[in-house]
């Protein structure tokens, strides 16, 4: 038998940006192969039974807050290949220490209701920016995400002109100056809905004390309400993309590892595996993974300036922050004895523990940049009470996810080896003391999956950065990951970015995948039968 | 503004409209790889075809994760492809286009010993003179009859391929026995000897201790006891034909579930994942369509199953659709106690250097290693005590994939497993089998300590030992056997899964059986599926897969 080694188009990593791409250029006729490190599809969606067989547990992304207007969704016809999502009707709470919480429902009465218990007119200024953004929210994610980025004046002479000021004050593009807390302060009075507010936007990597990130903020609200879990765990979905792909005629290998981009006169024109294997590309090549494996490990210096390959070194922005998780088989639903306060503590799907006030997220962050480890106040999702399907009948899963520095301040990140269990035990007792039937007779088995396993599973995410990138104004639109590479396009020819290291961001968002697939269209003359945004 | 509008709505009420399909020719229960290699032959004959897989994930025991530490990968189950040069689908389907790569070591199977004394190294069949040194520091005998069996069975692959690929037959049995007495009748073989059990055929062949306790260890890995009669014919054959072969699937055996579902989906196949079959529907005495998680599917043509006979018999179809020695049969199918299975899963810093490697630095670089029997004594009192229910002292056949497959492991680290022989999963509680997780690992890794002196717990980041109870949540494998059905003579060869079920068709018009409970059993082959189809598409007037320059 003889390798093919030649097709039109080679992808590198087959997250769902990849695989995105790769099923479009698939439908459009290119012969395409997707080549993944690992051995298994899908990058960030991955989902994997690490504490007891039975036990789906999803590694990374777990919520999904894009599938209903990403236009991938429709069309790679996703929900035809099989996917199923859940929206939880209690999408998310907050327990606070005082017995309180404070759940956000889909029915949108309900949670000004809950709102209301602790400050009515926050509940009333709650609902008024909600309807005021809402209307707009598919309208501005859907120009603003699915198309290559405009710059922050275009988007600023933009909204200027549809007069977005008169719409909503929650619109306004004076946001682009404050931080989440400073809206949240000028808005609302009650610490506690803040505390939840602020833990939302900090969830969605919207630090909620960087300069500038107000301005994401009412998209973010706009959303707090459509959060969606992939049935059976997130890797389905990887599944269904990677099916379309194959179903056109596309190919994805797993256990293929590229090396090196080959570059011939400043024209991408291959990849060579670990392996020793070479695969020559007749259009294009297209790397979702990071910038600095993409231009500092696959690229020849010699094919690049040094002055791009010092920014690439120098200017890329990662997240100042990662996340630990404790990953949990439970024969147990938690029981919050907040649910005396609100009982739909309980059917709450993600719950965020203990965070009073913004001021205690903010001591945090400044804690975590330090490099150190803060007393855990993590939010627990627990999935199985949406998704009869992710463990045993009868049984549950359960994730904490901790705010923590990707490099410990003493021992830097290889200290999570030796950290990591020990942490896990603290955000579990964090966890029991509002949930206090969680004993040891209730947790089957748990396991850890720290920053550093992060970067390791997927060293795209480079220090643990699951954004892929920052999450600031510099960082953003077409400055996003560098202004070289701010619209999909490269320095050398027909290669392209087309991961989350590029606008929007990281997040199951489809965006970048789709939004590199516009430019390449262009400029290697696909016609463009999809719709348009 | 009312452009964007317009296109919201538009989105939204596509998203409705995409419905989920539930009517096929062809409905597949289980995507292990006998079930995608069905489902590929199927759709390329141009049936409609789904599968349902209860798991996230396809492959069943084509699985490889990485659970204990992030970039160490392990096969859960299945860790080499023995037949991979006579599957028909790999040729057929051309999977290796899919991805499908693979190697094959050059040290195929050795064994080491806790004194240090030489180890023996059983190469692949292109460097039989390496095997004929190994095996000659204990015995030139034993060396010069390993070499020339290897030598006499070169050709034995067709053939296996022939009686593995069709469907079990009469002459199959007869043409083993005359087989065995044409190539080895010279030597005093008869027919008659493949009623032997291995033990007795080993010991009969091979004077050596040392040799004798590889086979042994080799023997029980494919899933037959060294005390199982009608059995001992495989040591001139099967065994050491296989043992020339080892290969493994370059970034673990998943790639070949990966490449076949490659495959079905290229030809049209719908995997529909996450949905539990929970029975079977009948109509008229003809198998219809399945109910999974609250949806019924419809199969116009066939349904057929990965799972065992009994769950679809008892479980899916229901006793008052069948008569009652179907019933009687069915609920006598049993499981174990060979072949039942834990795979120890050791994150580590540094390969095994075995104490042997003096003799030979190749057995630091073998592909199956034999570690914890010093005497054949010891390998037959392990082997009978899993087999009868009782934990057995430790000792293990050992795989480090990474010495073979870098990207198994980090750079610069190994990954290592094995197989542990063990008691059927019933026969030890909950809270047993959670007492063995939790310190046969640490029993074991003393004991590889005092044939490798760096196998201690400073050379392990991380480690965990998956059991057979979970091998039965997790994959369906009841009792944790591997082959999910004793491969014993009655439960064999026409007998499989018993005599009225061995053609795959299962009592009801439309019902068929694809997995590893009918002929020829478990392992990574494809040949349950392959031979489903056979007999499909004589049912359905199908194209036939058979190609007459493989013969089968």
């Amino acid at each position: 038998m003889t390798l093919k080694d030649t097709y039109d188009a080679i992808i590198i990593g087959a997250g769902h940006n990849g695989l995105t791409l790769g099923a479009y250029l698939a439908r459009s006729g290119l012969d395409v192969i997707v080549l993944e490190r690992r051995h298994e599809e899908g990058g960030g969606l991955c989902s994997e039974e690490v504490t007891q067989a039975g036990f789906v547990h999803n590694m990374h992304a777990n919520y999904h807050t894009f599938v209903d207007m990403a236009p991938p969704v429709a069309d790679l016809d996703v929900r035809g290949h099989g996917i199923e999502y859940v929206r939880p009707d209690v999408q998310m709470a907050s327990i606070f220490d005082d017995g309180t919480a404070l759940t956000i429902h889909t029915d949108m009465d309900k949670t000004l209701a809950s709102m209301a218990r602790f400050n009515e007119d926050d509940a009333a200024t709650f609902a008024r920016l909600y309807g005021e953004a809402h209307g707009f929210v598919d309208l501005l994610l859907g120009t603003l995400m699915y198309q290559p980025p405009l710059s922050v004046k275009e988007l600023t002479k933009a909204l200027a002109s549809f007069g977005v000021e008169d719409r909503s004050e929650f619109l306004s593009v004076k946001l682009r100056r404050e931080t989440i807390n400073q809206f949240l302060d000028q808005h609302f009075k009650d610490d506690r809905i803040k505390a939840h507010l602020a833990f939302h936007g900090a969830v969605c990597a919207y630090t909620n004390d960087v300069p500038g990130l107000a301005i994401g903020y009412p998209l973010l609200v706009g959303k707090i309400d459509n959060w969606h879990i992939c049935l059976g765990g997130s890797h389905r979905l990887a599944h269904a993309l990677w099916r379309d792909l194959a179903q056109h005629g596309g190919v994805m290998w797993s256990d293929a590892e590229v090396t090196n981009v080959i570059v011939d006169a400043n024209r991408a024109v291959g990849v060579r595996l670990a392996d020793g294997i070479e695969l020559k590309a007749r259009k294009l090549v297209a790397s979702t993974v990071s910038v600095e494996q993409t231009f500092l490990e696959f690229v020849d210096p010699a094919d690049i300036s040094e002055e791009f390959a010092t920014d690439v070194k120098t200017k890329v922005q990662h997240k100042d922050w990662s996340l630990f998780s404790v990953h949990l088989a439970m024969s147990a639903f938690p029981e919050y004895t907040a649910a005396e306060f609100d009982p739909d503590v309980n059917r709450a799907w993600v719950v965020n523990l203990g965070i009073d006030s913004p001021a205690k997220l903010d001591r945090d962050w400044a804690e975590i940049r330090r490099g150190r480890l803060v007393e855990p106040q993590p939010n627990a999702a627990v999935n199985s009470l949406y998704d009869p399907t992710d463990a045993p009948p009868g049984f549950a899963t359960g994730l904490l996810r901790q705010f923590a520095p990707f490099a410990v301040a003493d021992g830097g990140e290889g200290a999570w080896d030796e950290m990591g269990r020990w942490y896990g035990q603290k955000c579990i007792d964090a966890w029991r003391r509002y949930a206090p039937n969680l004993t040891d007779d209730a947790i089957v088995d748990w396991s850890v999956f720290t920053p550093h396993d992060i970067a390791r599973k997927l060293p795209n995410m480079v220090k643990g950065d699951w954004m892929m990138g920052e999450i600031s104004l510099a960082n953003m639109l077409d400055q996003r990951p560098l202004p070289e590479l701010g619209e999909y396009r490269t320095p050398i020819e027909g290669l392209y970015m087309a991961g989350s290291t590029q606008h929007p961001h990281g997040f199951i968002t489809f965006g970048p995948g789709y939004n590199a697939l516009q430019v390449i269209a262009d400029d290697i003359g696909i016609e463009k039968w999809w719709r348009q945004i | 503004m009312a452009r964007f509008l317009l296109l919201c709505a538009i989105l939204h009420r596509d998203l409705e409209e995409s419905a989920v399909r539930t009517t096929y020719d062809a409905i597949i229960i289980g995507a292990g790889h006998n079930g995608l290699c069905l489902a590929a032959y199927l759709a390329r004959a141009g049936l409609d075809t789904a599968i349902i897989e209860r798991r996230h994930e396809e492959g069943g025991g084509a699985n490889t994760e990485d659970p204990v530490v992030s970039g160490f990968r392990f096969n859960m189950h299945a860790n080499y492809m023995e037949f991979f040069d006579i599957m028909p689908m790999i040729e057929d389907f051309d999977l290796e286009n899919c991805g499908l790569r693979s190697i094959t070591a050059e040290n195929q199977a050795g064994i080491a010993f806790s004194d240090g004394r030489p180890p023996i190294v059983l190469h692949r069949r292109d460097l039989l003179d390496k095997t004929h040194k190994s095996i000659s520091q204990y015995s030139s005998a034993d060396a010069d009859l390993y070499v020339e069996i290897q030598n006499r069975i070169k050709d034995f692959g067709p053939l296996l391929g022939l009686g593995m690929y069709s469907p079990p037959f009469k002459e199959m049995d007869d043409g083993q026995a005359a087989y065995l007495e044409a190539v080895f009748g010279d030597m005093g073989i008869t027919a008659a000897d493949t009623a032997k059990t291995p033990k007795v055929m080993i010991d009969e062949l091979f004077e050596s201790p040392e040799m004798r306790t590889l086979l042994y260890r080799v023997s029980v890995e494919f899933g037959v006891g060294i005390d199982t009669a009608n059995s001992g014919g495989m040591i001139l054959t099967a065994l050491p034909w296989m043992i020339g072969c080892w290969r493994l699937a370059k970034g673990g055996t998943h790639t070949l579930a990966k490449a076949m579902t490659q495959a079905c989906y290229a030809n049209g196949v719908d995997l529909i994942e996450n949905t539990e079959v929970d029975r079977i529907i009948v109509e008229d005495g003809r198998a219809v369509g399945v109910v999974a998680r609250g949806t019924e599917f419809r199969a116009n043509k066939c349904v057929v199953t990965n799972a065992d006979p009994k769950q679809t018999l008892i479980d899916h179809v229901g006793e008052e659709h069948l008569p009652p020695n179907w019933v009687r049969r069915a609920k006598n199918f049993r499981f174990g106690p060979s072949h039942v299975l834990a795979t120890p899963m050791f994150c580590l810093y540094d390969a095994p250097d075995y104490k042997s490697a003096r003799w030979d630095p190749d057995i630091n670089k073998t592909h199956y290693t034999v570690v914890g029997y010093d005497t054949p004594e010891e390998a037959i009192r392990y082997i009978r005590d899993a087999y009868s229910g009782t934990v057995p002292e430790p000792a293990a056949g050992t795989w480090v994939n990474s010495l073979w497959d870098p990207s198994q492991a980090p750079p610069g680290r190994h990954a290592a497993t094995g197989w542990y022989f063990f008691p059927c999963a019933s026969e030890l509680s909950a809270h047993e089998w959670a007492e063995v997780r939790a310190t046969y690992n640490d029993r074991f890794l003393q004991r590889w300590g005092e044939f490798a002196p760096n196998m201690n717990r400073d050379n392990v980041i991380d480690d965990r030992l998956y059991t057979p109870d979970q091998m039965e949540r997790k994959n369906y494998m009841w009792e944790g056997d591997f082959s999910n059905g004793e491969m014993s003579v009655d439960q064999m060869g026409m007998s499989r899964p018993w005599p009225e079920a061995s053609s795959y068709r299962l009592y009801l018009d439309g019902l068929y059986l694809c997995g590893p409970s009918a002929w020829p059993g478990g392992g990574m082959r494809a040949a349950a599926g392959y031979n489903a189809y056979k007999v499909i598409a004589e049912d359905l007037d199908l194209p036939s897969p058979v190609k007459t320059e493989r013969g089968y």
